[in-house]
């Protein structure tokens, strides 16, 4: 039991494989004698499902980690920069009904809470752009920061958009040359099972057995070791958040100069949703919807409709791909020494990107704290249990938002979200508090929140929520402090809008010239 | 857009052009390029730095003039007071241009442009750029000579540019200078080389900066902030 884990065996390569070897490899010292060995086994016949376009903005720090280039990931994987979602008929279903959730925290975030001085005094202007200036620059369509501003180093926080499987070509190449991961191409066919319940080797067509000390399941969908070997149950969220299927296409730019948007753009629908997301040369384009609610024939004509003004007549032919989804999560997601992460682990809609922070923050927790022997790995385990549970529910409570607050009662799809049976019981809880007092700090206990309160802030307020006003006075008035931070983020906006770069226009840079190290 | 054209003694017969300094010639940006050819002078009159580009972020080494954009310090109405003016203010209003043979760009050659909107241009004002049979000037030829020197000055720079961040030694800077009145000023967006890492570089990449003549240059970057006292005293003396 105390013997050390020196042998991390991790089944799948796509990018939850990577990314979880890479983060492993580049803290473990994977290429010297010293550190840990890292060995990725990846099927040749399996295709990477490529889920996963946006990411969140602890992207940046996980590669900085892996010691990856900025410039080198932007231009190999046909990455652009994202600030946010803007969310579109989401509230009434008019053409101008549409809010932002940017990245940048509201002014002043740390010392003061905004909200209730908007409700009282600025509810002319949306909310996101009363606090932040977020939204503004992306609707003129700026980069989040100058072509002299470092790499990684941000003007305006900000994630990526990146085509999912360019990207996890790039990781393994940096993975096998720089940080010493050894790349096994070959199929699992066997899951050997030690005297103990432990995984003590997978049998592979050409290279045998093959052992290891800690076995992560990065299999997708499959979930060979978690779900297939472990028989760990899957818990379907089904009746929380409805969609289950997705059509995706790809649509061209008019030409080069075309501006990319530098958030996503998520358009409800009469069933769900529709995804536009930029990258430098294409636009990623899907609808996800409950096939509860409509069926395929109709979900295609309503994607077609929306993707008609960019390929015209084309876009009636075009061909779309169909992706089958489950919503929910496992049961456990590390039992014995095996921990899934990626899509093994679960999976659902992609309405906040959460699917690579997931895999991040996992592939993270993995390696602060990777077990020294197998006789504390148990305790390991069930902290990981604990915290992931955990944030898959937070953020299936926070998926739930988006369509709770909805006005629109033009489809069941809209009225049977707004079904209490179909709200968790703690989102209920925290909207009914929220009706007296906005989100703060204090209403999600944890440190590394996947969904900081801000987050509720930017979509409760933008959907029309309404807090009331404390029927008592309280000692502290801090309401000259909110007009300077009002006034700081006023300022601050004609500076940015003045100072930044178009997105294209930046990417064309960088494409040029790089970004520079310091 | 600027109106810079290929110089010819057809078009440009009768042009003349001003060399000497003054205000109204344009002169008064607050820092300019420099090349590692030209280091040891400017280090003896200017604070030498880094700086990033403003189009292409890329780094540059930079002779400082003054503390805020568009003051000179060497400058007045009765012309630069300094032993040497950098080859990029020399230049002036030539500059180099590349003219593609049948779209190839391989094939681009450097040739004498002049900008024909330089205050520096006149009819009637200046030395003559052409001699009257069509011959070039003195001036022409010393201009000529100044931008053979600017051409490849900048790919000297950019590769001991690119050896510098190879070795992290350019760190950013933040100058901060108190003036005799008690103002405060903050300058930004400058670089110089890390002291700390230079020191700790080891014998074989020592070996080889110095082979490539790129520790001299490191040198008299570092030798050049003697020159700041001077540049403060200039400023106390304007205000």
């Amino acid at each position: 039991m105390d013997k050390a884990i020196r042998k991390v065996i991790i089944v799948g390569g796509g990018t939850a494989g990577w990314l979880t070897a890479g983060t492993l490899a580049a803290e473990h010292l994977a290429n010297t004698e010293s550190g840990i060995e890292v060995c990725l086994i990846e099927s040749p016949d399996v295709a990477i499902i490529g889920v996963g376009e946006g990411t969140w903005p602890t992207m940046r720090a996980t590669l900085k980690k892996m010691g990856i280039s900025e410039t080198e990931f932007i231009c190999h994987c046909d990455a652009s920069f994202k600030q946010g979602a803007k969310f579109a008929k989401w509230v009434t279903g008019a053409e101008d009904d549409a809010y932002y959730h940017p990245l940048v925290l509201p002014q002043g975030y740390a010392e003061i809470n905004l909200a209730p001085f908007w409700q009282q005094h600025k509810t002319d202007m949306p909310f996101a752009d009363a606090v932040s200036f977020q939204g503004y620059l992306c609707d003129q369509g700026l980069a989040p920061k100058q072509n002299t501003t470092p790499e990684y180093a941000h003007v305006a926080n900000y994630a990526y958009h990146l085509d999912a499987g360019k990207f996890a070509a790039f990781l393994q190449q940096h993975c096998t040359q720089k940080l010493g991961v050894k790349h096994i191409l070959d199929h699992v066919t066997a899951v050997n099972a030690a005297a103990d319940g432990d995984i003590a080797s997978v049998a592979t067509r050409q290279h045998g057995d093959i052992s290891g000390d800690l076995f992560i399941d990065c299999s997708g969908f499959k979930s060979l070791l978690l779900g297939q070997h472990y028989q760990i149950p899957f818990i379907c969220k089904k009746h929380i958040l409805f969609n289950d299927r997705a059509l995706a296409v790809q649509l061209p730019y008019a030409d080069e100069h075309s501006a990319i948007a530098s958030h996503t753009i998520s358009t409800a629908q009469s069933a769900g949703w529709i995804w536009d997301i930029g990258l430098p040369t294409r636009r990623g384009v899907g609808y996800v919807y409950s096939s509860a609610h409509i069926d395929d024939a109709a979900a295609e004509q309503e994607l077609r409709q929306y993707i008609r003004p960019a390929l015209g007549p084309q876009g009636d032919s075009v061909a779309l791909r169909k992706i089958n989804i489950v919503p929910g999560h496992r049961q456990l997601f590390w039992h014995k020494n095996c921990v899934a992460v990626g899509l093994a682990a679960g999976f659902l809609e992609p309405l906040e990107a959460s699917a690579l922070v997931l895999v991040e923050l996992s592939a993270a927790m993995i390696s602060e704290q990777l077990p020294a022997n197998r006789a504390v790995m148990d305790i390991v385990a069930k902290r990981f249990n604990d915290k992931f549970l955990y944030r898959w529910e937070r953020i299936i409570d926070f998926l739930k938002l988006h369509y709770v607050l909805t006005q629109r009662t033009d489809t069941a799809y809209w009225r049977d979200n707004c079904n209490a049976d179909t709200i968790p019981a703690e989102l209920q809880a925290l909207l009914q508090l929220w009706r007296y007092e906005p989100p703060w700090h204090r209403d999600f206990s944890q440190v590394d929140e996947v969904f900081p309160s801000a987050s509720y802030q930017y979509v409760l307020y933008g959907m029309g929520f309404k807090t009331q006003t404390r029927p008592t006075a309280r000692r502290a008035d801090n309401s000259a402090l909110a007009q300077q931070h009002f006034a700081k983020n006023a300022e601050l906006t004609a500076k940015l809008l003045r100072g930044l770069p178009a997105n294209r226009e930046l990417l064309n840079k960088i494409r040029q010239f790089g970004l520079p190290k310091i | 857009m600027p109106n810079h054209q290929l110089l010819d003694n057809i078009t440009h017969k009768d042009l003349r052009v001003i060399s000497s300094h003054h205000p109204r010639f344009g002169d008064t940006a607050s820092y300019t390029n420099i090349f590692c050819s030209e280091l040891r002078q400017v280090q003896g009159c200017y604070p030498i730095f880094f700086r990033k580009n403003t189009d292409s972020a890329q780094f540059e080494t930079i002779a400082l003039f003054g503390f805020a954009s568009e003051e000179n310090l060497f400058l007045d109405e009765t012309g630069w007071h300094a032993p040497y003016i950098p080859l990029t203010i020399q230049r002036r209003p030539f500059l180099i241009g590349f003219t593609q043979q049948d779209g190839n760009e391989a094939d681009a050659q450097a040739l004498v442009h002049i900008d024909m909107d330089s205050p520096r241009v006149s009819l009637t004002e200046g030395e003559a750029v052409f001699l009257a049979q069509g011959g070039q000037s003195p001036l022409l030829q010393q201009a000529s000579a100044i931008l053979q020197a600017v051409y490849q000055g900048h790919q000297q720079t950019r590769a001991f540019i690119d050896s510098l961040l190879q070795y992290d030694l350019i760190e950013a800077v933040t100058l901060q200078v108190t003036l005799d009145d008690g103002s405060r000023n903050e300058l930004g967006h400058l670089y110089t080389i890390n002291e700390d890492q230079l020191a700790a570089l080891d014998s074989n990449v020592l070996g080889q900066l110095h082979q490539q003549g790129y520790l001299q240059h490191i040198y008299m970057i570092l030798a050049s902030m003697a020159a700041m006292p001077q540049l403060i005293e200039k400023k106390n003396r304007r205000l």
